[in-house]
């Protein structure tokens, strides 16, 4: 501990995990604290732990005692100002916290005396600063109610457990607080502690704190007063300054240093227990899980897998030995509760190299079969516990799951992860434009540019992002708002809850972590994010909702209901050529993982021909393999345009499934072990040392003992080189095999699908948007150039969702009332029940029975053609006819007169034109971001061919090289962090998809082209190899075609 | 024909151009100064041939290069409507001040005077250029298809009486619209857009309707469309037809009065010049007081003798000031803006208060012109309240304070308030106006003021108390504000003050507390930063009543890295 009289520790410290009462991170509190040499520091954060993880982490890297604490607010409004003494104290004070949190509303609540009294023990109480308990009743009355308070506090928490606090922040009526203080400690015989009571670490983020406040009271600035701080005082200061300012009082200093002494708890003594599956009796975890392992295994591999069963038996001795069984019964169980309700389930990540997560059911990929390597799932080495994640369909089935597994464990058993939600960009720019008092206006144009800063163009400065985002530099104003947006970013501004991590325990959770209600009623989710749970060793499993398995859930549906046949996903035919064909060809729109214009490129020269080809597919258009520069050596190689060569031959039984190129991390971990003899833990430890994050002095390390281990073997300095490059320049972007193999399997599904019944895929699919790729616009001109019917949307056959109906020999798509923008759901299911009851005959009828429903509503569904066939004529009405009518049906006539026929009898026809193509086209995508009938370009395309124009259907006939000229709407624009600042942009048109590259010069040159129009006209020279074709931009100009306003999904 | 409708198209952006006629030929875009953003708000056609949009920021106008970007005025929109009215005033007095950017004369009469209607049109049309405007003007019998005509159809549009329908009827249906609202119909402009918020519903309607015209408009069915756009739908389906016929509403400078009077001998007695202030006041006052009105302030301007001495009121005087040489005022006038607690009527009164203001700051030339101008409103009527103690007059009250302040300056008489603010000096003072203060107002601030002095006292009081810091007397005093805070010089040692000078006082610090730091408003360019210290000092320096001892309240301005000295306490 050092010379006590000379240490002096900070105590009472609120980090930015207070929402809104902080402004600085845990890890900034304690790398501070090491640069001024303080040997422990407390961080007390109001109404929980939030930060208490971060803080102890980052605490012990640097060799820091970090005391963990919270201030506890009483019905009063002060707040109790805690310390954990011990491990008990620990438990005490999250209990504290999670009876407090659960009684009240969200954010809200306070604890009761009496529970205090119950829950003291193990915690240490000081009087407080200004919000504290001294505080308040110095300023109720006079000394003497400070007496009584401070002697109540004895007599909860115990004399001895009892500081005086004492902060000086230069304020007069702190000072006369700190006096009064003085005399009632020293009258009742206790202990004076000095502390800060610090909101931030340095001073300059005061005006951080000033803004949160502002945020916190829903005032500006200019108006928040005294609510403001009224100086910088609050930083954390070092010792020699603490120690000069209460040099007056050394005892309050070096109280300090004594109290640090007394706090033992750290949350490495967390205590948490691992849970139990619950058993029928007789049974231990392990026996059962030997039992359903084997059960499983008999079902997966048969009874004569040998190879299988030695997988098998290795894997479960492994989990013996690190008594794991419950943890696999938790999921397996899961997994289980999922078949039993036709819930479509896949364990995905590592979890797939699992031959006993195979056989329990949680993957569907054979890990024996396709040789992979266990230990990237769980070693013994590794010290953490392994990480499982479910995919589910996203929606209600997922919560379907999660709500089981709060069933089963209980409420104080289960809980879901929090997500720390933190200032970003918008969020930031958007919270801190209202605070300066910026106009409405002025933030909306300032939260759609803010991103423009976002991109890390090197050789931009700051000042120069802000010009460009369209802000001047030079005004106060805006530099004060630039600075304060990078000074939020990152910060932690409110609690949300993890899409699908779970932690479970045994029945205890609000020991060991507070809980707190989420906005969904009935759930509660602990303080801590997900990485913070695993940092502390909390067992966790990841229930993630993936919209292709809705997709592929939805899409089944549709077949067993209208196609009248069973698709069971376990069992499609393997290696379909309708599949195959269609990914040779790169027709792969909507389908999962290859649909991106990347993958697009690539699959044309890999010609899939295998599953394992897919896996490849999906493993190698990742950063890994593109930064390690693997993917074109792969396909020399695939092509037979060059030899397989492994870097060494003790490597060829790892790399030859691919080539001699290292693609999936498995690989890389196998070559750690097979070339440098690591064990299977070290290999994995090798990998996170490169992963993300990053520690320069342990990936030395690592590279010392690999060389090493490879020197030994004898590999040779060269060919060390080269697996040390291969391994260093992969591992942080790699993607476990495993993993591509589980959204390989959903892949092939959704090509199969997407080949077999087009019309169910298309609706499941746009029934689940937003995912994907795609706008729903190119989707169903995918379909429709794939020969699919599609009917426009129609009050008197659409249902919410997109549905199919019989049409000649198979089925066309109807569209659903979803796509009509603006109608609210509520609506369209009322349209939808209403009208299966009777039809409607007239839009008044329609108003009459839908009461609710609001003109705008009504506009959009005349605009698109939604009510065309209302009048019951089999040939329709037009859409200004309907447009006509809601007019009249919108203006409410009062109940004596909206019954009476419109006069002139005019109900059906009006005086108005109907509308031309291209007005229907405008309208089409206005009302719905589509259009069924022609694309907008078809409506060019005489004009374009004068002009030279080639369609994207043209292209791939023409020569590689010679100078072609195309032109589209522009459906997707890429940047991608590893293209050195090229521009991908995919153009539509009424043929299908050309891509073109943009070089950086030229980006630059026509940014606000490229990046703004919608459709655009591109000279260049074709580039058309191995039958992918792009066309390499020279030229950009802006295409007009004024009368669509067409979406793209932007990636830069 | 007997109406003629001028309507200047890009109002806002030739307001600021017609100085330099030569700039119009340019792409321009008009930013809007006051918004952090600098939106574009306005722009000529060449500027949205190059690509220029409205509300984009200047800065990427900036990038699009050769873009001449102009600042939004509106004393410039002020002058040139005024200047565009002031045309149409020398032509007829019959002129309706439609919209910011349109007008419409009645040619009624004027034939004898200025010949037929289309040359009193070209007169019209040259007049404008003349004022730097690029107009269109529409001359027909109805003064609602004149005011349609002149924004939908570029140049002199002249419309023959039976053909009104036929020529509105090519028309867009958006000029219809903005027309019937009285509001611009530019390319361009945000305050446009929340001007006809209402209107935008019925755009979108016809959009929808593919209604694009008058004509197209106006042959839809009347009754039917009542059913659909109700009671403004037949007004706009009227207009379409040119059928709607009104009246002109001639513009008159309501509620404003003004009076001059120009002196053939420079006046520099303060004495003659209440003389002749006392008689324009009469013959303002009656003026007002003929229209059942009085007057809510007063702005006298006075023309000032030039002078080759260095004499002119600067702007830094505390009640006059220079006018805007921009707009297109002599920089010799004294100006002097009285405000009334409750409109009044008596010229008298009026003239005392005046007189009182100029006495505490006289104009500094001799006087050649007197300029007088009310803005009357209604008179004040009100009725005792049987619980509410008797206020004495408010003109009473108002000579009374004017007496005060040319005692002792405008800035120092009032009612203090205090601000919601730790700024040391967080008060300001507020006109004293016992009418509009109701008596439970006043209860509850005089509580917190007196809360609010009496808690920093009780805390000053244990501050000094505070043995860490040597002050051990009980004190309880006010402290008493030096205004202006002298300057001091301040010596520190270990942290402390030692020793202070200043106003010629000498002395040791005996005991100090302190120091006591506030520091704020950092957003702006008006931040602070200081700290207090509470000193008792002991003078070294030879006084009259030999050696003194007092507490003084000294501060350091952080920002100003200087000392002063904030006040003693009693």
């Amino acid at each position: 501990m050092g010379d006590l009289r000379l240490s002096y520790v900070e105590l009472h410290a609120r980090s930015a995990f207070s929402f809104l009462e902080g402004a600085c991170t845990p890890e900034e509190f304690a790398n501070l604290c090491a640069h001024y040499q303080m040997p422990a520091m407390a961080l007390l954060d109001r109404n929980g732990v939030y930060g208490s993880p971060r803080f102890h982490l980052a605490a012990r890297k640097l060799s820091l005692s970090p005391h963990i604490g919270a201030e506890v607010a009483s019905p009063q409004g002060w707040r109790y100002p805690l310390l954990v003494k011990s491990r008990t104290g620990y438990q005490n004070l999250c209990r504290l916290i999670t009876q407090m949190k659960l009684r009240g509303k969200k954010g809200d609540g306070y604890v009761l005396d009496e529970e205090v009294a119950q829950k003291a023990s193990g915690l240490v109480c000081l009087t407080g600063g200004d919000e504290g308990p001294l505080a308040y009743a110095l300023g109720t009355g006079e000394i003497h109610a400070g007496i009584e308070q401070v002697e109540l506090l004895c007599r909860v928490f115990g004399r001895e457990n009892v500081y005086v606090e004492l902060q000086r922040h230069f304020n007069r009526e702190e000072e006369s607080r700190n006096q009064a203080a003085i005399e009632i400690a020293r009258k009742l015989r206790l202990p004076l502690l000095a502390t800060n009571g610090v909101c931030y670490a340095r001073p300059g983020q005061r005006q951080l704190l000033d803004v949160f406040t502002c945020l916190r009271n829903h005032r500006t600035l200019a108006t928040a007063g005294r609510f403001l701080s009224q100086n910088s005082e609050r930083y954390l200061k070092p010792p020699a300054e603490m120690t000069r300012l209460f040099s007056d009082l050394p005892e309050a200093v070096e109280n300090t240093g004594i109290l640090s002494s007394r706090l033992e708890f750290t949350l490495n003594d967390l205590g948490y227990r691992f849970p139990k599956y619950p058993l029928p009796s007789g049974e231990t975890q392990m026996s059962f899980l030997r039992r359903r392992v084997g059960e499983g295994m008999i079902a997966r591999y048969g009874s004569h897998n040998e190879k299988a069963r030695k997988q098998v038996e290795r894997e479960l001795a492994l989990i013996e030995k690190l008594d794991l069984p419950g943890y696999f019964l938790i999921v397996w169980d899961i997994v289980r509760f999922c078949r039993e309700k036709q819930i479509l389930v896949q364990g995905r990540g590592s979890a797939a190299n699992s031959a006993v997560c195979y056989s329990l059911g949680i993957t569907a990929v054979d890990p024996v079969a396709m040789d992979l390597l266990f230990e990237r799932f769980l070693s013994e080495q590794r010290g953490e516990w392994p990480d499982i994640d479910l995919d589910l369909p996203s929606g209600a089935q997922r919560e379907r799951a999660i709500q089981y597994v709060y069933e089963r464990y209980g409420k104080l058993g289960a809980a879901m992860t929090a997500n720390v939600i933190t200032y970003r960009g918008r969020s930031a720019a958007r919270e801190i434009g209202k605070v300066l008092s910026f106009q409405a206006e002025v933030l909306d144009r300032i939260s759609t540019l803010v991103g423009a800063w976002q991109y890390p163009d090197p050789g931009q400065t700051l000042e120069g992002h802000v010009r460009e985002a369209g802000l001047d530099y030079q005004n106060l104003q805006i530099r004060k708002f630039v600075e304060l947006c990078l000074m939020a970013q990152d910060m932690p501004r409110h609690l949300g809850q993890h899409s699908g991590g779970m932690v479970v325990c045994q029945g205890e959770l609000d020991s060991i972590v507070p809980l707190q209600p989420a906005t969904m009623p009935g759930r509660v989710v602990v303080q801590w994010d997900k990485e913070d749970c695993a940092d502390m060793g909390i067992v966790k499993v990841d229930l993630l909702g993936l919209g292709m398995m809705a997709t592929l859930e939805d899409c089944i549906e549709i077949i067993r209901e209208d196609y009248g046949e069973k698709i069971d996903l376990a069992h499609l035919p393997p290696n379909d050529p309708m599949v195959y064909a269609a990914l040779q060809k790169a027709d792969t729109v909507g389908m999962f993982q290859i649909e991106s214009r990347a993958q697009m490129a690539f699959l044309p020269r890999l010609q899939p021909r295998c599953f394992y080809d897919i896996v490849v597919q999906v493993g190698i258009i990742r950063p890994g393999p593109i930064v390690g520069k693997m993917v074109h050596p792969y396909l020399k190689r695939r092509q037979g345009r060059e030899l397989p060569q492994c870097l060494h031959p003790s490597l060829e039984p790892v790399l030859a499934r691919t080539l001699g190129v290292p693609l999936f991390q498995e690989q890389l971990l196998r070559m750690a072990m097979i070339a440098a003899g690591f064990s299977g833990g070290e290999a994995e430890e090798l990998r996170r040392a490169f992963g993300f994050k990053r520690s320069e002095l342990r990936m030395k390390d690592i590279e010392i003992k690999l060389r090493a281990g490879m020197a030994k073997k004898g590999i040779e300095a060269e060919t060390q080189d080269k697996i040390v490059k291969a391994i260093t320049s992969f591992a942080l972007y790699g993607f476990p095999e495993s993993h591509a193999a589980s959204f390989a399997l959903l892949a092939y599904a959704s090509a199969f699908l997407k080949c077999h019944y087009l019309a169910a895929f298309t609706a499941a699919l746009l029934n689940n948007q937003p995912m994907g790729f795609y706008q729903p616009a190119t989707l169903v001109k995918d379909a429709q150039r794939h020969g699919l019917k599609i009917h426009p949307i129609d009050v008197m056959r659409s249902d919410w969702l997109c549905t199919l109906e019989k049409y000649k020999p198979g089925f066309a798509l109807r569209m659903g009332l979803r796509y009509a923008k603006g109608l609210r759901q509520e609506i369209g299911l009322q349209i939808v029940q209403e009208c299966r009851i009777r039809p409607f005959f007239s839009v008044e009828d329609l108003q009459l029975r839908i009461p609710a429903i609001q003109k705008s509503e009504l506009a959009v569904l005349a605009d698109i053609g939604a009510l065309n066939f209302i009048a019951g004529r089999e040939a329709g009405i037009h859409r200004r006819d309907a447009s006509w009518q809601i007019e009249r049906a919108a203006r409410r006539a009062g109940p004596l007169l909206e019954r009476l026929p419109e006069q002139n009898s005019a109900r059906e026809n009006s005086p108005l034109a109907p509308m031309r193509p291209e007005e229907r086209l405008l309208a089409d995508f206005r009302g719905t971001g589509m259009t069924i009938g022609l694309h907008p370009m078809a409506y060019k395309r005489p004009q374009l061919r004068k002009e030279g124009v080639r369609s994207a259907a043209d292209l791939h006939r023409l020569r590689n090289g010679s100078a072609v000229r195309i032109a589209g709407a522009v459906i997707a624009r890429q940047r991608p962090g590893t293209a050195k600042g090229f521009v991908f942009l995919s153009l539509e048109d009424e043929t299908g998809i050309t891509n073109a590259i943009i070089t950086p010069q030229l980006f630059e040159e026509d940014y606000a082209t490229v990046v703004q129009q919608q459709f655009l006209l591109i000279d260049g020279k074709l580039q058309n190899q191995e039958g992918v074709v792009s066309v390499k931009a020279e030229h950009v100009r802006p295409l007009p075609v004024a009368f669509a306003e067409m979406a793209s999904h932007d990636f830069y | 024909m007997s109406f003629v409708s001028i309507f200047v198209p890009d109002f806002m952006l030739q307001a600021v151009v017609r100085s330099a006629p030569g700039m119009w030929n340019r792409a321009l875009a008009l930013v809007e100064p006051a918004s952090p953003l600098r939106p574009v708000i306005c722009l000529n056609q060449q500027a949205a041939t190059r690509g220029i949009k409205p509300a984009i920021t200047k800065s990427e106008v900036e990038q699009f290069g050769g873009i001449g970007i102009l600042q939004r005025s509106r004393p410039q929109e002020r002058i040139a409507h005024a200047a565009l009215l002031d045309l149409a005033w020398s032509i007829s007095p019959r002129v309706e001040d439609t919209a910011p950017d349109n007008i419409v004369l009645d040619l009624a009469g004027l034939a004898s005077l200025f010949g037929s209607d289309e040359n009193i049109i070209h007169r019209l049309a040259e007049g404008a250029k003349r004022l730097g405007l690029e107009t269109q003007i529409a001359a027909a019998c109805n003064i609602e298809a004149a005011i349609l005509a002149s924004r939908a159809f570029p140049g002199i549009t002249v419309i023959p009486e039976g053909e009104e329908a036929a020529i509105i009827g090519k028309a867009p249906v958006t000029a219809l619209l903005f027309s019937a609202a009285g509001v611009s119909v530019s390319r361009q402009n945000g305050e446009t857009a929340s001007a006809v918020h209402d209107l935008t519903d019925l755009l979108e309607t016809l959009k929808r309707w593919g209604v694009h015209t008058c004509a197209s408009f106006a042959a839809l069915p009347v009754l039917e469309l009542s059913e659909r756009l109700g009671q403004e739908g037949v007004r706009l389906h009227k207009l379409a037809r040119a059928g709607a016929v009104r009246a002109l509403i001639p513009a008159q400078p309501a509620g404003h009065f003004e009076e001059e009077m120009e002196l053939e001998d420079a006046v520099a007695e303060m004495e003659p010049l209440s003389i002749l202030l006392g008689q324009l006041l009469e013959r303002m006052c009656s003026r007002i007081a003929a229209r059942s009105l009085a007057a809510g302030g007063i702005d006298l301007r006075l023309q000032l003798q030039p002078s080759f001495e260095d004499g002119r009121i600067t702007a830094g005087h505390p009640c006059a000031q220079t006018t805007d040489p921009g707009e297109g005022e002599a920089a010799d006038i004294f100006q002097l803006a009285l405000r009334l607690p409750a409109p009044m009527s008596d010229p008298r009164t009026l003239l005392k208060l005046l007189v009182l203001r100029l006495q505490s700051a006289p104009p500094p030339s001799p006087v050649v012109k007197i300029m007088l101008a009310a803005d009357a409103v209604r008179p004040r009527t009100s009725q005792g309240d049987l619980f509410s103690a008797i206020c004495p007059d408010p003109e009473k009250v108002e000579l009374t304070v004017s007496r005060l302040a040319s005692l002792v300056g405008d800035a120092n008489v009032g009612s203090p308030e205090l601000l919601d603010t730790h700024r040391p000096e967080g008060f300001r003072m507020c006109r004293f106006d016992p009418i509009s203060v109701s008596r439970d107002s006043c209860r509850t601030a005089r509580n917190s003021l007196v809360g609010r002095i009496q808690r920093e006292q009780r805390a000053q009081g244990r501050a000094l108390r505070s043995p860490s810091h040597g002050l051990e007397k009980e004190v309880q005093s006010a402290l008493r504000v030096f205004r202006p805070a002298p300057a001091a010089r301040v010596e520190i040692r270990n942290g402390y003050p030692v020793q202070i000078a200043f106003s010629g006082f000498r002395g040791r610090v005996i005991a100090a507390s302190g120091p006591w730091r506030s520091s704020g408003d950092w957003w702006t360019e008006d931040s602070y930063a200081k700290d207090e210290w509470d000193l008792e000092i002991q003078s070294t320096s030879k006084t009259r009543s030999g050696k003194q001892q007092g507490v003084y309240r000294v501060c350091y301005d952080c920002a100003k890295k200087g000392w002063y000295v904030w006040g003693t306490f009693d």
